[in-house]
C-alpha cells in the first residue's frame, strides 16, 4: 500500500502550521491589546485618559506603536556582541511562544496534550532568563549587564518557591498533565489550602516576568532602561512581545493551575452553555489585570527587599505549605 | 501588639488598601487629563505665554525704545538698538527676544511703560530649529496683529488689578 | 572763619561758603538743580532749602552764606515738607516722558522725585509746552523738559563766553530761548548737556542710542587737542557710544570741548581694519595677512640703503609706539625721523622751549596775558576757557599779536606779525607797560608762529623777548608754546626729532621726491603733502586718509580709545589713556604691530608686554614715567639766531572741527562744519 502521503503527512503539517499560525497570531493580537490595555487601566488608576487619538478611543494606538518601533533604525553598540546581541530578543520571543503548545484552553483545544505538561511549562518558563542574561552581556553596557545579573537571580530565586507551589497543585491534582489538573476534582477544603499558594504564585509570576513591583531588572530611574538599554527597533520590539507573551503564558498558568481553566466560575451549572474558551479568556484577562493593577498600586522593591521575599518568605512559606498540604492529602486519604 | 502586626502583615492589609484605593480611582473618580490638542484648558488672563509687540489703533507701533525691559529682563534675553526715526520720534532699529533665554517672568510687560510689549496667550508655538526662536522685531510685531483681539481684552480683564 | 552747627555737627569754614557748600564737606547732600559748583548761584530752583534756627522760613542753602553760630538742619520735617513742595511745583510742567528722554537713568530731577515726589498729581489742568529750539547739530532740545534752573543760561554766558542764551517771559512763560533764532557757536556747547540737570538738552549725535546704565565706562584721556582732557568714554559692546568729561581741576575742570565729545562718529568710518599691501602689477592695494604685510616691509627694508629709510611719527602717536618705533629706527641705523608733520620749524632740544611751562591752572595767577600768533579758543578751547575764567575773575590786559579773533573776553590787539613783538619789545605800543608791571605775566605762543622757515630764528628771539620783558623770572615761568596735536610733546620728549646728520619733515617729504629716501614709515602721520612715486611708503595708523592712499603697505593700528597708552600734554604732563573698546578686525595696538615688525626685521625689541617698555620709556625719560604729574623744565637757551621775516602770523588751526583724521572721519563734524562755519568763513578754508 502506497502510503497516502497526502492523508499522511500534508494534512497533518497543514494542521500543524495552522495551529501555530493561529497561536503566534492571537498572542501577537493579545500582546498588542494587553500594551492598549495597560495604558488604558494604568490611565484611569491614575485619573488620566490613555490613547484617544489613533484611531476610535485609541484603538489602533498599538498598530501605530508597533509601525513605529519597526520602521526605526536598528542601532548596533560598536562593542556588542553582534550573534548573542540578535540572539537574545529572538530567544526570549520564541520561549514565550513554545510554551504555548501545552497551554488547554479548552476542553479539546490544546496542540499537544502531554503527560507532564507542568514540567514542559515550567522548563520553558524557566530559560526566558537567558535571553535577558545574554542581552544584559551582549550589548557590552554596564547598564544593561547588571540589568541581566539582577534578572537572572531575581528569576532564579522565584522559580524555587514557585517550583514549589507547583508541587502543591500536582500533589493536590495527582497529575502533570494540565488538562487533567484543570479537571481534576478539588473540595472545597483544597481550594482554601491552595489560596495562599495562589498568592505565592501570582507574586512569583510578577518577579517572573520583571512586572512592577519586582521591574528591577528593567529599573528606569537606576538602569535607565537595564538590559534593553542598548536595543532599538525591532529587537527592542522583539523583547517588548515577549515581555508581554510571558505575561500571558504566566496568567494562562495561573488560570490553568489555580483557577480551573476553562470550567465556568464555582462550578455553576447554569453558566456551562458559554463555550470554555470565553470562560478561559475571561480569566487570563482577569489575572492580566491584576498584573496592570499591582503595576498601577505600588512601587519598585528594592533589591534587597525583593531577594528578602524570595528567600526568606516565599521559600520557607511554601516549602511548609507542601508539607501542610501533603500531610492533609494523607489525612484524608487522597493518596 | 507584635502580633497585631504580624497579622496585618501576613494577611497583606496594607498591600490590600493600596490596591482597593486604585480599584476605587479606576471605576469611580473621573479624569482629569483632557485630549489636549482637540481641548484646551482655561488659560487665566494673566497668563504669560509667546512676546508679542502691540500698535496702536491707527497702526503706530506702541514701543519707543526706553529699554526699561531689556534692564529688567533677568534673563538678558533682549537686545535693543534704536535711534531718531525720520520724523524725530524715538523707535527701535532693532528688538530681538531671545526666547530660548527667556524664562517667562513677565517682567518686561511689567517695566514696560506703553504696554507695548506683552507676553501673550499663546503657548503653542514650538519649532524645529533654535533659530526659529531669536524673535526679531518683525517677528514679535507679526505676533502683535496677529493676537491683538486676545491680548487686549486681556489687558482690559487685568487693569483693574494693576 | 564762620562756626556753625550742621545737624548737630560743628564746622568752621571759610569767609562767604554757602551753608550748601559746609553741608557737602560733611557729608550732608543737599538736593539741588540750579547750582552748580563752576557757576554763579541764582538760587531759584528752591530745591536746596534747609532750615536755619532763627529763620522764620526755609532757607535756600546754595545762596545764604554759612554765618557764625548759625544752626542748620538738613534733614527735618520742615525741610522735607518744603523741599516735597518744591518738587510738587517743579513736576507740575515737566512731562511724564521719562521713558523717552535720554536723561532717564541720570537725571537730577528723576533721581531727586525718588526722594521727594509725591507717586500721583493734585494737577488737573492742561500742562504748558514750549517750542523747541534749534541750537545745531549738537545739542538737541526739549524745551517743556526744561525746569528753568537757568544753568545753561550761566553756562554760556560765564564759561563759554557766547552769551546767546537767555530767560525770556515771565512766570507761565518763562522759557530758554536765543533771542533771535540762533544757534550756540561755542567750541564748548557739548557741556550745555552735562549741565542741563533734566533733559531739556541732550547729546544730539547720541540721541536714542544707548541708556546709561547698559553703558560700560572707561576713564581715559582726549587727544584731539594736546590739552589732554581728562574724558570718560562710555561703550556698550564695540562701539563707543559717547564722551563725557571727567573733573580734572589743573587740566580740564569739568568741562571739555565739542570735538572731543561729538568727534567719537569718526572712530567707526573709514578704519583700516586689516593690512593691505600694494600689488606690483596692478597698482592696487590688496587685502593682506599681518604675515605678508611684516614680510612685504621686511624685504623692502633688506634692500635699501639705510641711510635712504626715514620715519613720520603724526598728531595721534601714543609715547609708547613712538619709542618703538625710535628703537627700531635706532636698530636700521637711521637718523632720519621727525614728529612735527605741520612742517614746524623750532627749536626740539630745550623741553622749556616747547613745553606750557606755566601750567594750565596756573593761568589763573596771571595778571597779564600775551597771545602770540595763536587763536586759543580753537586751538586748546579749555586754556581759552581758563583764561576767559582769569578774565572774568581780575578783568586782567590780554594782548594778541597775529590773526585777529574772538576770543570771547575782551583783548587789546597789537599787531599781525614779528614787527609788534619788536614793538613791544621797544616799548613803543602801550601793551608793553603793561607787561612790564605785571607780576606774573603770561606769553603764549601758538604753533602757527614756528610753521614758516624762519621758525627756529623766531623762537631764539621769542627767548629772548620772554626773558627781557619779565616773562620769565625767578619763581615764575610765563613762556609757553600751545601745541594743537596730542602726540607732539610725548615725541619731542622721546626725542623723535632728526638725529645728528638727520632730515627733518620737509627734507623727508622732498626725499621721497629727489631719491633720498626709499623707504618712509608713517606712524600715524597723516598730512596733506604729497609724497614722490618712487618712495616706498608704510603707513600704519587707524584711518584711511590722505597719506595712506599714497602707501605701498598699510598696517592697521588702533585708536586712542582702543588702546592702553601714554599721552604728553602740552603741560609735558603724561597721562594714561585707557581702552575702552577692542579695535576693529584686525588692527593691533601700535606698539604690537612695531614689536612684530622688529621681528620680522630681524632684530626683535627687548620688551614683550606694556609693562617693560613703559620701564624702559622710564629709564631714558624719566620726566614722563609717572602719570599726571607735570614736570617742570628747567629754563634754558634755545632757538638758532637768524633773520626773521616781517610776515604776519598765522593760525596753526583754522577749522576747529576738522583737525585730524577721526574729526575728518566724523559726520558729526562735518555737519558742525556746515553750520557753525559760514560759507566765506576763512576757518572753513584749511
Amino acid at each position: 500500500m502506497t502510503p497516502d502521503f497526502w492523508n499522511d503527512y500534508g494534512m497533518p503539517f497543514l494542521f500543524m502550521v495552522l495551529q501555530i499560525v493561529i497561536t503566534i497570531g492571537a498572542v501577537i493580537f493579545s500582546v498588542a491589546y494587553l500594551t492598549y490595555a495597560e495604558r488604558k487601566v494604568q490611565g484611569a488608576m491614575q485619573r488620566r485618559q490613555g490613547p484617544t487619538t489613533v484611531g476610535p478611543f485609541g484603538l489602533l494606538q498599538p498598530i501605530a506603536d508597533g509601525i513605529k518601533l519597526l520602521s526605526k533604525e536598528t542601532i548596533i553598540p560598536s562593542q556588542a556582541n553582534k550573534p548573542v546581541f540578535f540572539l537574545a530578543p529572538m530567544l526570549l520571543f520564541s520561549l514565550a511562544l513554545v510554551a504555548w503548545a501545552v497551554i488547554p484552553v479548552s476542553a479539546k483545544i490544546v496542540i499537544a496534550d502531554i503527560n507532564v505538561g507542568v514540567l514542559y511549562l515550567f522548563a520553558i518558563s524557566s530559560m526566558g532568563v537567558y535571553g535577558v542574561i545574554m542581552a544584559g552581556w551582549a550589548s557590552n553596557s554596564r547598564y544593561a549587564f547588571l540589568g541581566g545579573m539582577r534578572s537572572a537571580s531575581q528569576m532564579v530565586s522565584y522559580e524555587v518557591s514557585m517550583g514549589l507551589v507547583i508541587v502543591c497543585v500536582i500533589l493536590a491534582t495527582g497529575t502533570m498533565n494540565l488538562s487533567e489538573i484543570v479537571t481534576a476534582e478539588r473540595p472545597v477544603w483544597l481550594q482554601i489550602l491552595l489560596l495562599p499558594m495562589l498568592v505565592v504564585f501570582l507574586v512569583s509570576i510578577l518577579a517572573e516576568t520583571n512586572r512592577a513591583p519586582f521591574d528591577l531588572p528593567e529599573g528606569e530611574s537606576e538602569l535607565s532602561g537595564g538590559f534593553m538599554v542598548e536595543y532599538s527597533a525591532f529587537a527592542y520590539a522583539m523583547f517588548f512581545l515577549g515581555e508581554y507573551a510571558n505575561m500571558i503564558l504566566m496568567s494562562a498558568m495561573a488560570t490553568i493551575l489555580f483557577l480551573g481553566g476553562w470550567l465556568p466560575p464555582f462550578e455553576i451549572q447554569a453558566l456551562a452553555f458559554v463555550p470554555g474558551i470565553i470562560w478561559f479568556v475571561l480569566k487570563v484577562c482577569a489575572v492580566l489585570f491584576f498584573f496592570l493593577w499591582t503595576r498601577a498600586t505600588f512601587p519598585r522593591y528594592r533589591y534587597d527587599q525583593l531577594m528578602r521575599l524570595g528567600w526568606k518568605i516565599f521559600l520557607p512559606l511554601s516549602l511548609i505549605w507542601v508539607v501542610v498540604i501533603a500531610g492533609t492529602l494523607l489525612y484524608m486519604g487522597r493518596i | 501588639m507584635n502580633l497585631f502586626f504580624a497579622a496585618r502583615s501576613f494577611l497583606l492589609v496594607e498591600i490590600l488598601k493600596g490596591m482597593w484605593l486604585t480599584l476605587k480611582y479606576f471605576f469611580f473618580v473621573p479624569r482629569v487629563t483632557i485630549n489636549y490638542p482637540h481641548e484646551k484648558g482655561p488659560l487665566s488672563p494673566r497668563f504669560r505665554g509667546e512676546h508679542a509687540l502691540r500698535r496702536y489703533a491707527n497702526g503706530e507701533e506702541r514701543c519707543i525704545a526706553c529699554k526699561l525691559c531689556e534692564a529688567v529682563c533677568p534673563a538678558q534675553a533682549i537686545t535693543i538698538e534704536a535711534e531718531p526715526r525720520e520724523d524725530g520720534s524715538r523707535r527701535t532699529t532693532r528688538y530681538d527676544i531671545d526666547m530660548t533665554k527667556c524664562i517667562y517672568c513677565g517682567l518686561c510687560q511689567e517695566a514696560c511703560p506703553v504696554d507695548a510689549i506683552v507676553e501673550g496667550p499663546n503657548f503653542e508655538y514650538a519649532t524645529e530649529t533654535r533659530e526659529e526662536l531669536y524673535y526679531d522685531k518683525a517677528k514679535l510685531l507679526e505676533n502683535g496683529d496677529k493676537w491683538e483681539a486676545q491680548i487686549a481684552a486681556n489687558l482690559v480683564k487685568e487693569a483693574p488689578y494693576r | 572763619m564762620p562756626k556753625l552747627k550742621i545737624n548737630d555737627t560743628e564746622i568752621e569754614v571759610a569767609q562767604g561758603t554757602s551753608i550748601l557748600q559746609a553741608a557737602e564737606m560733611l557729608g550732608y547732600e543737599i538736593p539741588r538743580f540750579c547750582y552748580h559748583d563752576k557757576l554763579s548761584v541764582p538760587a531759584n530752583c528752591r530745591m536746596c532749602l534747609v532750615e536755619v534756627k532763627g529763620a522764620p522760613k526755609p532757607v535756600a542753602s546754595c545762596a545764604m552764606a554759612a554765618g557764625e553760630n548759625m544752626e542748620v538742619f538738613t534733614g527735618t520735617e520742615m525741610v522735607h515738607k518744603a523741599r516735597k513742595g518744591v518738587m510738587e511745583f517743579l513736576l507740575i510742567n515737566h512731562p511724564l516722558d521719562c521713558p523717552i528722554c535720554d536723561q532717564g537713568g541720570e537725571c537730577d530731577l528723576q533721581d531727586q522725585a525718588v526722594g521727594y515726589g509725591y507717586d500721583r498729581s493734585r494737577y488737573y489742568e492742561s500742562k504748558r509746552a514750549v517750542k523747541d529750539k534749534e541750537l545745531g547739530p549738537l545739542v538737541k532740545t526739549v524745551m517743556t523738559r526744561c525746569i528753568q534752573c537757568t544753568r545753561c543760561v550761566r553756562f554760556a554766558d560765564e564759561i563759554a563766553g557766547t552769551p546767546d542764551l537767555g530767560l525770556l517771559n515771565r512766570g507761565e512763560d518763562a522759557e530758554i530761548g536765543t533771542l533771535v533764532e540762533k544757534m550756540i557757536g561755542s567750541e564748548l556747547s557739548g557741556n550745555l548737556v552735562d549741565v542741563c540737570p533734566v533733559g531739556a538738552l541732550t547729546n544730539k549725535p547720541y540721541a536714542f542710542k544707548a541708556r546709561s546704565w547698559e553703558l560700560r565706562k572707561t576713564e581715559t584721556i582726549d587727544v584731539h587737542d594736546a590739552v589732554g582732557s581728562n574724558i570718560r568714554v562710555d561703550a556698550r559692546g564695540g562701539e563707543v557710544m559717547r564722551v563725557l568729561p571727567r573733573l580734572h581741576e589743573e587740566i580740564n575742570e569739568e568741562w571739555t570741548n565739542d570735538r572731543s565729545r561729538y568727534a567719537i562718529d569718526g572712530l567707526k568710518k573709514g578704519r583700516l581694519d586689516t593690512p593691505y599691501v600694494r600689488n606690483a602689477k596692478t597698482g592696487k592695494l590688496e587685502k593682506a595677512s599681518w604675515e605678508k604685510a611684516l614680510e612685504t616691509i621686511a624685504v623692502k627694508i633688506a634692500q635699501t640703503d639705510k641711510n635712504k629709510i626715514a620715519a613720520l611719527a603724526g598728531d595721534l602717536c601714543d609715547v609708547e609706539s613712538v619709542v618703538a618705533l625710535k628703537d627700531i629706527l635706532d636698530n636700521l641705523g637711521t637718523p632720519h625721523r621727525d614728529c612735527r608733520i605741520d612742517g614746524a620749524h623750532f627749536d626740539a632740544s630745550t623741553r622749556s622751549g616747547y613745553i606750557f611751562n606755566t601750567g594750565i591752572a596756573n593761568i589763573e595767577q596771571a595778571d597779564c596775558i600775551l597771545l602770540v600768533g595763536t587763536n586759543p579758543r580753537v586751538e586748546a578751547t579749555l586754556v581759552n576757557a581758563r583764561i576767559r575764567k582769569t578774565w572774568l575773575e581780575k578783568r586782567l590786559p590780554v594782548g594778541l599779536i597775529g590773526e585777529p579773533a574772538d576770543l570771547t573776553y575782551k583783548h587789546t590787539y597789537i599787531g599781525v606779525g614779528p614787527d609788534s613783538l619788536q614793538a613791544l619789545a621797544s616799548g613803543q605800543h602801550s601793551f608793553a607797560e603793561k607787561i612790564k608791571n605785571a607780576k606774573n605775566p603770561v606769553m603764549i605762543v601758538g604753533m602757527g608762529v614756528f610753521q614758516r622757515a624762519d621758525g627756529l630764528a623766531l623762537h631764539a628771539q621769542l627767548h629772548d623777548f620772554a626773558e627781557k620783558m619779565g616773562f620769565v623770572k625767578d619763581g615764575w615761568n610765563g613762556f609757553n608754546i600751545l601745541h594743537t596735536e596730542a602726540g607732539r610733546v610725548g615725541a619731542l620728549d622721546v626725542g623723535f626729532t632728526p638725529a645728528t646728520n638727520g632730515m627733518d619733515f620737509a627734507h623727508i617729504v622732498e626725499g621721497t621726491e629727489n631719491g633720498k629716501v626709499d623707504v618712509l614709515f608713517l606712524l600715524n602721520a597723516d598730512f596733506a603733502r604729497a609724497l614722490g612715486d618712487n618712495a616706498f611708503v608704510i603707513y600704519q595708523g587707524h584711518h584711511g586718509d590722505s597719506s595712506a592712499a599714497h602707501a605701498d603697505v598699510i598696517l592697521p593700528g588702533a585708536a586712542y580709545t582702543e588702546k592702553e597708552a601714554t599721552y604728553v600734554n602740552m603741560e609735558g604732563r603724561a597721562q594714561i589713556a585707557k581702552r575702552a573698546v577692542y579695535a576693529p578686525g584686525e588692527a593691533r595696538e601700535d606698539w604690537k604691530i612695531l614689536r612684530a615688525l622688529s621681528t620680522a626685521l630681524g632684530k626683535p625689541l627687548p620688551y614683550d608686554d606694556l609693562g617693560t617698555l613703559r620701564q624702559r620709556i622710564a629709564k631714558e625719560f624719566p620726566h614722563i614715567a609717572s602719570p599726571d604729574v607735570r614736570v617742570v623744565a628747567p629754563w634754558k637757551q634755545f632757538g638758532q639766531a637768524g633773520a626773521v621775516k616781517m610776515e604776519p602770523f598765522h593760525n596753526a588751526v583754522r577749522n576747529f572741527y576738522k583737525t585730524n583724521v577721526i574729526t575728518k572721519a566724523s559726520a558729526v563734524m562735518t555737519a558742525c562744519v556746515e553750520k557753525f562755519l559760514s560759507k566765506n568763513d576763512e576757518r572753513k578754508a584749511a
